[in-house]
């Protein structure tokens, strides 16, 4: 278990139905899709007809570019979350803890329980900013946002129980190809074993790719790396060499 | 003490404002930007800069005004405050300074003492390091250092912490209850521990050379 990080229960970006891997080297392709012909339900005038269920219209599902981009849009919108709770709760909290500080300066010294209570609610607004920092972390890691994937993944890599080795380019990817690279490279080592390792990981620019290989793993947990990557149109190759070996995703960037 | 202050949020910048003049400190400059602040100090100067990491200039203004501060006005400490305490802007941070500067979490400062020990210090030429990433970098070591630091002894990782909170012998021994003598003696056998061979008198080299060696893998990086 990866101290201190602790994955999504859900993926929301995450699709209907993915293939299961391991995939032929350069798969990913788009998936088979069955549209189904949409069935009208309602009439001309708006009123809902009392209709049986098996007459209900089901919106198709959205075609390979439509699917990728509504990805990167999960994406998107996790970033402003994060940035409206920093921006937003985050600032109004510590504006509180210092108003607090001034209260607390203008009690007169011999109130010793009134100025333990303010020590105590500052405490209290100390805790609720670390909860915030931790919920922060798990939509989008500021520090992903404002310095990408190296400062971010030496991070989580500190932070595992197994050896992790970060070798990362300086370019930038874009907050989609970014976030799921991250959480790919977080979700994989939180289910590595104990005691497993060294994991080399490396991040690499090729023709508007992001390339993330991750090398000493167990490559029957690529699933949990697809899972990430392919809802952005990403594919992930195996190559395996007695128990472990390497994990390739490459994820297409705007 | 003199003291400038930028911060683009309106309200943590009147909060911080009223709690450093309670404190007895005379506000010189105060901007909800970077350029602005830089501006409003071409004629004068202060004790301690406070800046926000994260405002204007996008993205992280207040690291590229400290650069600017600092070639400007050599003497003026900084203290760089933030939402998030992270190694990675603490070595940004250092790369910018190694002496009078400090980084601190934006709500950790929000008691008159607090505040007055920490522009104290930067203002005496100590480097500053929030107490709670200090913690992290001597619990989490990078790569093969995770085995040198735990071998130290409960008491000598209290004394690693405390330098890597940047204190002094004489803050690190008050902070204890013991001597600076006796600091010193944990001080040298920490170091022959780590291998180091810094001159262990000369602060700040000091501070350097511990979170460099928290901080470095095996190949450097």
């Amino acid at each position: 278990m990866l101290a201190g990080y602790r994955g999504f229960g859900e993926n929301p970006t995450r699709e209907v139905g993915f293939a299961p891997l391991p995939g032929p080297p350069g798969g990913g392709q788009d998936l088979p899709m069955t549209l189904e012909p949409a069935q009208r339900t309602g009439d001309a005038s708006g009123h809902r007809p009392a209709d049986p269920p098996d007459r209900a219209e089901r919106i198709p599902e959205p075609a390979g570019e439509q699917r990728r981009r509504q990805g990167r849009e999960q994406w998107l919108r996790r970033r402003r979350l994060e940035r409206q709770l920093h921006d937003g709760a985050a600032l109004r909290i510590s504006a509180l803890s210092l108003q607090l500080g001034l209260f607390r300066h203008r009690v007169p010294a011999d109130e010793a329980v009134l100025q333990e209570s303010i020590d105590g609610l500052q405490d209290e607004l100390h805790a609720v900013l670390q909860e915030l920092r931790d919920v922060a972390g798990k939509i989008y890691p500021p520090l992903l946002d404002e310095a990408g994937l190296g400062p971010a993944l030496r991070e989580l890599a500190d932070r595992a129980d197994v050896p992790v080795h970060v070798t990362t380019t300086a370019s930038r990817f874009g907050a989609a190809a970014e976030g799921a690279a991250y959480f790919a490279v977080g979700e994989l080592l939180a289910v590595l074993a104990p005691g497993s390792g060294p994991v080399a990981v490396v991040v690499d620019a090729a023709d508007g790719v992001l390339v993330l290989s991750l090398t000493g793993v167990d490559t029957r947990h690529a699933e949990v790396v697809d899972y990430q990557v392919r809802p952005l149109g990403g594919t992930v190759d195996v190559a395996a060499g007695g128990g472990t070996g390497t994990i390739t995703a490459r994820i297409p960037c705007e | 003490m003199r003291v400038a202050l930028a911060e683009d949020g309106a309200l943590f910048r009147e909060g911080l404002l009223m709690l450093l003049r309670a404190a007895g400190h005379e506000v010189v400059a105060c901007a909800a930007g970077g350029d602005e602040l830089v501006a409003l100090l071409a004629n004068q100067s202060a004790d301690v800069a406070i800046l926000d990491i994260r405002m204007p200039p996008e993205p992280d203004g207040g690291l590229v005004t400290a650069e600017r501060l600092r070639a400007a006005h050599p003497a003026m400490g900084l203290l760089f405050l933030s939402h998030y305490a992270e190694s990675h802007y603490l070595m940004r941070i250092l790369q910018i300074g190694t002496e009078a500067i400090g980084y601190r979490l934006k709500e950790k400062v929000g008691s008159v003492d607090v505040l007055t020990d920490t522009l104290s210090r930067i203002d005496a030429g100590e480097i500053v390091i929030e107490p709670v990433l200090a913690k992290r970098l001597v619990e989490r070591p990078r790569g093969d250092k995770k085995d040198v630091v735990a071998a130290l002894s409960e008491r000598e990782l209290d004394v690693l912490r405390l330098m890597a909170e940047g204190r002094s012998n004489n803050g690190i021994a008050g902070q204890l209850f013991v001597t600076p003598k006796a600091v010193e003696k944990h001080i040298a056998s920490i170091f022959g521990k780590l291998g180091l061979h810094a001159d262990t008198a000369e602060h700040h080299r000091r501070v350097l050379a511990v979170l460099t060696y928290l901080r470095s893998q095996r190949d450097g990086e």
